[in-house]
């Protein structure tokens, strides 16, 4: 028998008229990477944002060891042994390695009030020796290093002073398989030392091979625990979703042709030490996919069609001899863009779900031709398409930042759909997104498909292009690296051949 | 080229800045050799310099969590009748003016705080709103007369006593930035407020620490300009605002220069560029309009240059 760290007892929490999280409680063991796991907006995040101090509790308790816990904030949960890698950038730009890694932490270097910076940053070289990062240097400002370093700081940061509980909060979507590895190495390191790891992903199949136990929550409802040994994918799906999930997940249908009728050439682009050299045409009505390593520049060509590649050289056209290049154009000539970073550089966070689907289309929201606003037609527009992409929502006056990670996708979606954009340039649709999101997305991406718009697909997730697209071309160091046609036959190895 | 770039961080904004200050020399000298830019004279430049670099140090700590001020002219005026009065009226000296003027500039700074994080509303705004508050104060203080420190009072506005009080703040400023969580937490704040407030960061209370630094820095500036100037006027209607440029000048050259990790030490010799250009306009005897106007596109230039920004970044 197991013996329990942590004891989650009726836990509840409310969001205005939501009911994020309704008297949830069960048990997570010393020694285990417990997987937590449930749809988008199931209350996930909001459980282990409060058990790391970055919401308040409401009501319910954590007990931690025998003893109940009332973190404050993250600082103070790292005290009482908990600690949290987030999804996004955890750390703070300005500041050097060593400062990110012991900030709220400096009292064991502060003599009289001074801090040895020496000593600091000595320790912060020596943990990262420690856990392999030598290419890491401790009095760096953190600015220098990419996304994938800071990530490795941040997972330095949250365990060398080896919490009981590590929160790893859909850290992995934003890694490289290679940075992904690194992160399973120390969540067993953790285990292993007869430490917890909680572990949230929307990956099943990375749920099932990297945890030990499963907890499963629906609508903020805890519906159960399993071991991961003892269930499969399609166990979890039901468990998530409440029911089968039914219906086609990706496409099913396979030797259609595709049009030779072409919508967009990109022509020899480039954009400095980023992409070089890249030409393709998109045809109508096919989804074109785009795949490769996180660096491989791939996530740069959506910009460049977006014109929002500001070196960007060569061409990017339209079949009417249009060139693209800036985003006013593109979205006048229909192109829409939805990017990987969704949340700095797709939505403003601090306004209403209305505000973010009329944004583009306000031109024709007005009365008759004259400038002014209609606000009838507004709210009805917001309101139409919101619901056409089934936005879990009080209303379309809720702000965007109360929204989970799907329905945030699925409102930037709506915006597109909503401005009948011919053109669709998605970067990474469905990364963070709950398995029954992704699958009204392929659905939406079918059926627009059908429409006779275009897609380009960019995605990290080799089995959504091959699930998805007609055609898929791989890229490897900024260049164009192979292609391959749809075909049931096509498997990841042969896309990780072309990538690598 | 490629040596250059390969120069620490540190170095190469030395070099930028050392060759700034040469430039902005070279081009006043050329056009009149004769009354600008000898040694003396780029001493004197120097000094003058002095009283808003003070400043401009306590100010950084402000502007680099995001924070603005409007009433660092009041501010200045306030401390400095404070001073005057407790050195002279109440003959209490030196001390008295040292005093009277930090304390004074601490205190402002401690409204400015309080009144930015309990109001929560712009920092802009609420100084400026206090601004015609510290200005009617000192006016009030000041009996509506100017106000002059004796000639035997003044050694703090003349070598060696600025270079020494200068000095003092510099090394406060240095070591509060680099050696005290303070200095982390104001460049924490300036980052990413919200994560630094999950980090355990109590914001409000940096911020406000921020206002009080900078204010007391703003108070060491009323004791120099008061000290070099002899005398200083209690003016109303906002007019303390022509104050705030030379400090906030200042101010932009350290945020400028942060990427390089000599923030301070940019403020210094950008202060320095500062008052050779306004000594040099002066040797040319060009009129005050034209003097203001090529200042504000030289700083601008100079500012932008020195301000890297990538194509597409969004700049507030």
């Amino acid at each position: 028998m197991s013996e329990v760290r942590l004891q989650v007892r009726n836990i509840s929490k409310t969001f205005g008229v939501t009911k994020a999280l309704q008297n949830v409680s069960f048990d997570i063991n010393k020694g285990e990477v417990h997987a937590l796991i449930g749809e988008n907006g199931s209350g996930k995040s909001t459980m282990t944002n409060m058990l790391t101090g970055i919401y308040p509790m409401e009501t319910g308790k954590f007990i931690l060891d025998g003893e109940e816990i009332h973190p404050e904030n993250q600082v103070h949960a790292n005290n009482i042994g908990v600690s949290i890698i987030v999804q996004e950038l955890g750390t703070l730009s300005g500041l050097t390695v060593a400062e990110n890694i012991f900030l709220g932490h400096e009292e064991k270097f502060i003599t009289y009030g001074f801090r040895n910076t020496q000593k600091m940053n000595a320790e912060a070289n020596r943990l990262l020796q420690e856990y392999g990062f030598t290419h890491i240097k401790a009095s760096d400002m953190i600015d220098n290093y990419n996304f994938e370093d800071r990530k490795l700081i941040e997972i330095v940061k949250a365990t060398y002073f080896h919490p009981k509980i590590v929160v790893v909060d859909e850290t992995t979507t934003a890694l490289s398989q290679e940075g992904r590895e690194e992160l399973y190495k120390h969540m067993n390191r953790i285990r292993d030392e007869g430490n917890t790891v909680i572990f949230i992903s929307h990956d099943l199949s990375e749920i099932l091979d990297k945890s030990d136990t499963i907890t499963i929550l629906r609508d903020g409802i805890y519906i159960d625990t399993v071991k991961s040994k003892d269930v499969n994918e399609e166990d979890l799906k039901k468990l998530m979703v409440g029911r089968e999930v039914t219906g086609d997940y990706y496409r099913s249908d396979y030797g259609e042709k595709i049009s030779d009728e072409v919508v967009l050439s990109v022509k020899n682009v480039t954009v400095p030490g980023i992409i070089s050299d890249v030409s393709f045409d998109l045809h109508q009505g096919e989804i074109l996919g785009f795949g490769g390593l996180s660096e491989s520049g791939m996530h740069e060509i959506g910009k460049a069609i977006f014109g929002a590649s500001y070196d960007r050289e060569g061409e990017v056209v339209l079949a009417d001899g249009t060139h693209i290049n800036d985003i006013t154009t593109a979205i006048r000539n229909s192109i829409a863009y939805t990017s990987k970073d969704r949340d700095n550089e797709s939505i403003v966070l601090n306004q209403s779900i209305r505000d973010n689907i009329v944004m583009p289309s306000l031109n024709f929201l007005t009365f008759g031709k004259t400038p002014f606003l209609n606000w009838h037609r507004i709210k009805e527009f917001a309101k139409e398409y919101a619901k056409e992409m089934s936005v879990k929502m009080v209303n379309t006056d809720q702000f965007v930042s109360e929204l989970s990670g799907g329905n945030k996708q699925k409102v930037v979606l709506a915006r597109w759909i909503g401005k009948n954009s011919n053109i669709l340039v998605l970067d990474s649709p469905t990364r963070g997104i709950d398995i029954k999101v992704k699958q009204d997305i392929y659905q939406l991406m079918n059926r627009l498909r059908k429409e006779g718009k275009s897609i380009i697909m960019i995605s990290e997730e080799l089995m959504e292009l091959i699930g998805m697209c007609d055609r898929i071309i791989l890229m490897k160091d900024g260049k164009l690296s192979g292609e391959v046609l749809r075909s049931p036959e096509l498997n990841e190895q042969k896309l990780i051949s072309l990538m690598v | 080229m490629s040596g250059f770039k390969n120069l620490s961080g540190a170095t190469k904004g030395y070099i930028v800045l050392i060759a700034l200050v040469f430039l902005s020399w070279a081009i006043f000298k050329v056009l009149t050799p004769h009354n600008f830019g000898s040694p003396e004279n780029l001493m004197a430049y120097f000094q003058a310099s002095l009283i808003a670099t003070v400043g401009a140090i306590g100010f950084y700590f402000v502007m680099d969590m995001g924070l603005f001020d409007f009433s660092i002219g009041a501010n200045i005026i306030l401390s400095a009748v404070v001073g005057c009065q407790l050195a002279t009226s109440l003959e209490m000296g030196y001390l008295g003016l040292v005093i009277g003027c930090v304390v004074t500039g601490a205190l402002v700074g401690l409204c400015n705080g309080y009144f930015y994080v309990k109001l929560r509303i712009p920092s802009m705004i609420v100084t400026a709103g206090l601004a015609l508050i510290y200005e009617s104060i000192a006016n009030y203080i000041a009996g509506g007369i100017g106000q002059t420190l004796p000639s035997d009072m003044r050694g703090l506005g003349q070598m060696p006593g600025n270079i020494i009080l200068a000095f003092v703040t510099f090394i406060i400023a240095y070591l509060v930035l680099n050696y005290t969580k303070f200095g982390t937490y104001t460049y924490a704040i300036g980052s990413n407020e919200f994560v630094a407030k999950n980090m355990g960061i109590n914001v409000d209370k940096f911020k406000v620490y921020a206002f009080i630094l900078s204010g007391a820095f703003f108070g060491a500036m009323a004791i120099l300009t008061i000290s070099y100037g002899s005398s200083i006027v209690a003016v109303t209607g906002m007019s303390s605002m022509s104050r705030n440029f030379i400090p906030t000048m200042g101010c932009f050259f350290g945020l400028a220069f942060m990427k390089y990790g000599i923030p301070l030490q940019a403020i210094i010799l950008g202060e320095f560029i500062v008052n050779i250009i306004f000594f040099g306009f002066i040797s040319l005897g060009a009129p005050t309009a034209i003097q203001d106007l090529i200042t504000g596109l030289a700083l601008l230039i100079i500012i932008t240059l020195t301000t890297k920004v990538s194509k597409g970044e969004i700049v507030k």
